[in-house]
């Protein structure tokens, strides 16, 4: 198996799309945090808010969305959290990062992974329609090797190149942070849930980035089983790019419905249960890894039961 | 004969639909024979040969390699086998060494000693390093061979392996694949339309029409003895020919007769003291062609040049 992972791999870098992909990232994420670094330049003739100004209206804000009745239990433990830390933070003195420092920038870099989702529908699709339209799964299939095996080699090395873009980017967000806004002063704090104690940004962006991950992980899969079945790349990324887009939208369509609740797109935002923001607020988190693996299983059955059956006329 | 055949098929059938493409196929290949697999377009060479590989499933019958089901023992069964189907497609992006080095990685045990063997042996060492993508037809061929022979095969297999190869690309991968099979002892099974370069290449045949096998032939069986000769005036000719006993019919501007070649200097004689001016002698063979075309019932003849 080790010797297949080998083989896709080293088909995946000799194409310049992996090369380009990896190279648009990395000129992306420099260009966002310039451009956050010029806007923010020319908007400082305003008088600047000082942090116990932004962390005051933090509490307030907090504490405003707590006198909602219709919060859940989720969100209510987001804010009370929220409101704890502003008021620990005035209490104490103790600043928070300023948007434009290094720090924050890390924190936040789970946000460009949508990027990596993108880049990683593209690599998904092709790797298996790619074969075919070369008409070199010909040669793939008249090897001592199972199909199956074929299959999960491709399947691995889509989510070695994911996982790595995804690092890259946190990498990247670093590095370019670094350069634009240096490090700043500031101190990273956690509710706990009874109290507010100091946590590493590190973590927190590791944590941000790994739930994130969970997008890119599904829709890449999907892409990987349209790839699959339709053996056409150009079909299976428009209809995951679309179906990406869309798909979010329509949670809030159908956020009156009962059936949202095992829609695949309530789900694939992990981060909603740590930023608060819930379009269906009823969720838990259990509820939606259950939700994203009963997905996942069938994504890949539909794949593997194609993959080894179909009879190869291309 | 005798010999354990290296590939068994047995009553192969194939149905798509409501179409049964492949009847009920059965053949046997031997150990350093080359075998012929010839047809109309659409006969079912292709469907055969993709089944023969575990390319397709079979909907009856099955395919066995050494000894071993292609069906239910994949991965034992094709490790004995090389493949060319069709044009070799490559990676293109790739150079050819690295696509070497791909295919090996999936058999067991082939160090890079063999690969450098392998592309010496099909003569690419100066131009292995460079992308398949700046290849001719005649080296992505040759690479195509090479991937074929890394892991040693007891049986070649090759689709339509010359379409779109020159002359000179014909008679070399010909003359390899008649070396490969006389010195390694493999077999191999070549489907083609192309009449002429099957008979030069087999020593048996092997010939499908609608999904049925119709006919198995050894090449030198095909090849009886026959002469042409030209002589005027031609009455004269046929009543001094026939009457020495030789079998003869009527062929272009002369005859034809059936007879080994010793007896041609006699027959020659005989022309001269009767008086005949001699224009033409020589063996006459009949070409695959016809009768391929005799076998098929002529209605469907392939086409002679690639598609």
């Amino acid at each position: 198996m080790l010797k297949l992972i080998q083989n896709e791999w080293m088909k995946l870098w000799s194409k310049k799309t992996s090369w380009i992909m990896a190279a648009l990232l990395v000129v992306i994420l420099f260009a966002s945090m310039g451009i956050t670094k010029w806007v923010n330049s020319s908007m400082m003739v305003n008088e600047e808010e000082t942090w116990q100004e932004v962390a005051a209206n933090q509490q307030a804000n907090a504490e405003a969305m707590l006198m909602d009745p219709n919060l859940s239990g989720q969100q209510k433990d987001y804010y009370e959290g929220q409101a704890a830390i502003a008021e620990y933070r005035l209490a104490n003195e103790v600043p928070a990062f300023e948007y434009t420092s290094m720090q924050q920038q890390v924190i936040d870099a789970h946000a460009m992974l949508s990027l990596v989702t993108l880049f990683t529908v593209i690599i998904a699709a092709g790797i298996v329609a790619s074969e075919f339209s070369q008409g070199t799964i010909k040669m793939l299939l008249t090897r001592p090797v199972k199909r199956w095996k074929i299959l999960t080699s491709k399947y691995i090395t889509t989510m070695i190149y994911a996982i790595l873009l995804s690092i890259l980017t946190i990498a990247v967000s670093a590095l370019a942070g670094l350069i634009f806004f240096g490090i700043g002063d500031g101190t990273f704090l956690v509710w706990n849930g009874s109290e507010v104690v100091e946590g590493s940004y590190w973590i927190e962006a590791l944590k941000m980035a790994a739930l994130s991950f969970a997008s890119v992980w599904i829709i890449g899969t999907f892409a990987f089983m349209l790839g699959t079945v339709f053996r056409s790349s150009s079909l299976a990324i428009g209809l995951s790019i679309f179906l990406m887009f869309t798909g979010i939208q329509a949670v809030y369509l159908l956020a009156n419905y009962e059936v949202v609740k095992y829609y695949l797109f309530t789900h694939t935002d992990l981060t909603q249960f740590y930023t608060g923001f819930m379009p269906v607020p009823d969720i838990t988190m259990t509820m939606s890894l259950i939700v994203l693996a009963v997905y996942f299983l069938i994504f890949m059955a539909v794949s593997y039961w194609t993959f080894s059956r179909r009879d190869v006329t291309a | 004969m005798t010999e354990k055949p290296i590939v068994q098929i047995k009553n192969l059938s194939k149905t798509i639909g409501k179409k049964n493409i492949i009847k009920n196929l059965s053949l046997d290949l031997y150990k350093g024979q080359i075998t012929g697999f010839l047809g109309p377009n659409g006969a079912g060479k292709t469907t055969t040969i993709r089944m023969m590989v575990g390319l397709m499933r079979p909907t009856e019958g099955e395919v066995f390699i050494d000894g071993q089901s292609i069906q239910s023992n994949f991965e034992e069964s094709i490790q004995k086998v090389g493949v060319i189907v069709e044009n070799p497609e490559m990676y293109k992006y790739m150079t050819g060494y690295k696509n070497l080095l791909h295919f090996s990685r999936m058999h067991k045990g082939i160090s890079k000693k063999r690969i450098d063997e392998v592309v010496q042996q099909v003569g690419m060492q100066n131009r292995i390093n460079e992308k398949v993508s700046s290849y001719s037809l005649g080296m992505r061929q040759r690479l195509g061979l090479a991937q074929a022979l890394l892991h040693d095969p007891k049986f070649l297999i090759l689709d339509e392996p010359t379409n779109g190869l020159d002359p000179a690309g014909i008679r070399e991968f010909r003359m390899y694949l008649q070396k490969v099979a006389s010195e390694n002892g493999v077999a191999v099974f070549v489907s083609s339309h192309l009449l002429s370069e099957i008979e030069l290449l087999c020593d048996r045949i092997a010939v499908i029409q609608n999904g049925e096998l119709i006919d198995i032939k050894n090449v030198k069986e095909l090849n009886v003895s026959r002469y042409y000769i030209h002589a005027e005036p031609n009455e004269l000719a046929l009543e001094v020919l026939s009457g020495a006993g030789f079998p003869v019919t009527a062929h272009d501007k002369g005859y034809l007769i059936d007879t080994e070649s010793q007896h041609i200097p006699g027959a020659v004689n005989m022309l001269v003291s009767a008086g005949a001016k001699i224009y033409a002698v020589q063996p006459h063979r009949a070409t695959l062609e016809d009768q391929f075309l005799e076998m098929t019932g002529g209605g469907q003849i392939a086409e002679t040049h690639s598609k």
